[in-house]
């Protein structure tokens, strides 16, 4: 293992330290957080021999660029970016070497999806709050990048002929962020769905926009929305990660993972597991639809997910080890 | 505590990952101690596949790993728990941390001590006095890791703010309904807001931010200006055991 210093060069509008998230800290009052989209953050750092849940960095909008002091071996997942390495195209989704003293450059399209991630082989030094590196701006735990962030790796470099065919055939589960159209979302019904006669079909035959007023709580979407007759009051209660919430105002809104208790307004169903990722590229303008799913359904999407992420991860242990290292790089 | 308080708990499945437990009862006290004692039990039998717990005022929101456990599963086991005290469950041998609260409560640190007052139709020194003679209990940890809690003894439930307020300082002692809360960082807030602690409630550097947790009794202990400036921004501990 050796200490690789890697230069910031750019950031973007929020460009911090992420991780898949605390474990067990819920019932303390503290959300989850971590990564908006899980997959891609859990595929970046697959692809760079790390563990799934190891630190990586997180982009929202803007240009990400950094210089490494030392070879780094670096994937760019999440949105569809155009990644360059010394000015010459790179691909994303697909392990890199950055040379040291070269800059690395990500720049995204906002239209395409909201966020990135780079994840590089080693481990960052960054600080935890509760074990996790992940933000909360709520506890002032913000986890910005400084000028130089500092990196614990064992990566040396492969043994690679240039005449060699290419290094990597991997089975890489991209993230479809479609360009046209709106995005699908599966939802399973749940009970606050009941208590307001209509509104599973009215969500079903209407399209919803995401709003410029989204963060990391919540996206909050324009379209049409019905509210319950009564006005029980519902006391405070916790909400899976996906709820979608009517609150009083015209609008909808899917919490994401950092959300807090309800402050007491119906929720009409949950979406999938499976389509959450999806949903923590979903940026300001873009179009979503949503489609109800049974339970079972929902459950099997995600199955055929984690399927795929096991697959690369045997693919790339194989690639690996075959240039040369036994396994994964790191072992935690 | 009695265990038979809930023997009949109500599971309602939410997403393709969660379920919703509550205790159907008439009386929301008993609801409402039923759920923490729900909720002691389980974690100390935590099933297999199960990754983490909420706590709402009557409810346990149950989050699990679909592809490590199914609902049903999920289901059963708590069913399993609410019905049957297990054989291994402790003779209520917990202890509980008791802490003491200095809060200075004036009209700058409790903006809405004098609407509180008005309210309930009391001066704000009644107020104060009423908020100092209770004993709180707390019942969950709310964002952020605010200590929320039971137990405030007015002649009635404390109505929110009906504009919420933006930047309500951290330490700041605020009350709705018959529970206080304990603001841990700068942030808006529907309730009403009367008094303010010196203390740290939560300190994000510890590896344990909060000393305390649920169960534990909270009492506010009012003090002057010049007294909490004595005191200082230290982390709030508890001053004893209490057992339960």
């Amino acid at each position: 293992m050796r200490t690789v210093g890697l230069d910031i060069t750019r950031t973007g509008w929020v460009t911090t330290f992420q991780d898949l998230g605390r474990r067990d800290t819920e019932r303390r009052g503290v959300p989850t957080g971590g990564a908006a989209d899980q997959h891609s953050a859990a595929v970046a750092n697959v692809l760079v021999g790390n563990p799934r849940d190891a630190t990586l960095i997180e982009n929202l909008g803007g240009e990400l660029a950094f210089v490494p002091d030392a070879d780094v071996l670096v994937a760019v997942t999440g949105a569809p970016a155009r990644v360059t390495i010394g000015g010459a195209p790179a691909a994303s989704w697909s392990p890199l070497v950055v040379p040291a003293g070269q800059e690395i450059h990500v720049r995204a399209d906002l239209a395409l999806g909201a966020r990135n991630y780079l994840a590089v082989n080693g481990v960052f030094t960054a600080e935890t709050l509760l074990g996790s590196t992940a933000p909360d701006a709520r506890m002032g735990f913000t986890q910005a990048l400084g000028e130089r962030v500092l990196l614990e790796s064992g990566f040396r470099g492969f043994r690679h002929s240039h005449f060699a065919p290419p290094l990597f055939r991997l089975p890489v589960p991209v993230l479809p962020c479609a360009k046209e159209g709106p995005w699908l979302v599966d939802v399973v019904e749940s009970y606050g769905a009941r208590s307001i006669p209509g509104v599973r079909e009215l969500i079903a035959d209407s399209s919803y926009v995401v709003t410029a007023r989204s963060n990391h709580v919540g996206l909050r979407l324009d379209g049409p929305v019905l509210h319950p007759d009564t006005d029980t009051e519902i006391v405070s209660h916790g909400v899976p990660v996906g709820a979608l919430q009517i609150p009083h105002a015209d609008e909808l809104i899917v919490l994401g993972r950092y959300r807090s208790l309800t402050a007491g307004y119906p929720i009409v169903g949950v979406a999938s597991r499976a389509s959450l990722p999806l949903l923590g590229q979903a940026g300001p303008g873009r179009e979503l639809r949503f489609r109800w799913v049974d339970r079972e359904t929902s459950v099997r999407r995600s199955a055929q997910r984690e399927d795929e992420v096991r697959a690369l991860e045997r693919a790339t242990a194989e690639a690996f080890g075959a240039l040369g290292f036994a396994g994964h790089l790191i072992h935690p | 505590m009695t265990t038979e308080q809930f023997t009949a708990v109500t599971v309602e499945p939410f997403g393709d990952s969660a379920v919703m437990v509550t205790v159907p009862h008439p009386e929301q006290a008993i609801r409402r101690t039923a759920i923490v004692a729900f909720r002691e039990r389980f974690l100390a039998h935590r099933p297999p596949g199960v990754l983490d717990v909420v706590s709402g005022l009557e409810s346990l929101l149950v989050e699990f790993d679909p592809l490590q456990t199914t609902l049903p599963h999920v289901e059963y086991a708590v069913r399993l728990l609410a019905e049957r005290p297990p054989v291994h469950e402790p003779l209520r041998a917990r202890t509980a941390l008791r802490f003491a609260v200095p809060v200075v409560f004036d009209e700058e640190t409790g903006p809405d001590l004098a609407s509180v007052a008005e309210e309930l139709g009391v001066a704000p020194t009644e107020v104060v006095e009423a908020i100092a003679e209770s004993t709180f209990t707390i019942a969950l940890l709310g964002a952020a890791m605010a200590p929320m809690m039971d137990g405030l003894r007015v002649p009635r439930p404390v109505r929110r703010r009906a504009e919420p307020r933006t930047d309500v300082a951290p330490g700041a002692i605020m009350i709705a309904g018959t529970n206080a809360i304990i603001q841990p960082f700068p942030g808006p807030t529907g309730w009403r807001v009367v008094g303010r602690t010196p203390y740290t409630i939560v300190d994000i550097s510890r590896p344990e931010p909060v000393s305390f947790g649920t169960g534990d009794v909270v009492r506010f202990v009012p003090v002057t200006r010049d007294e909490a400036a004595a005191l200082g921004a230290d982390f709030l501990l508890p001053v004893a055991e209490v057992p339960v």
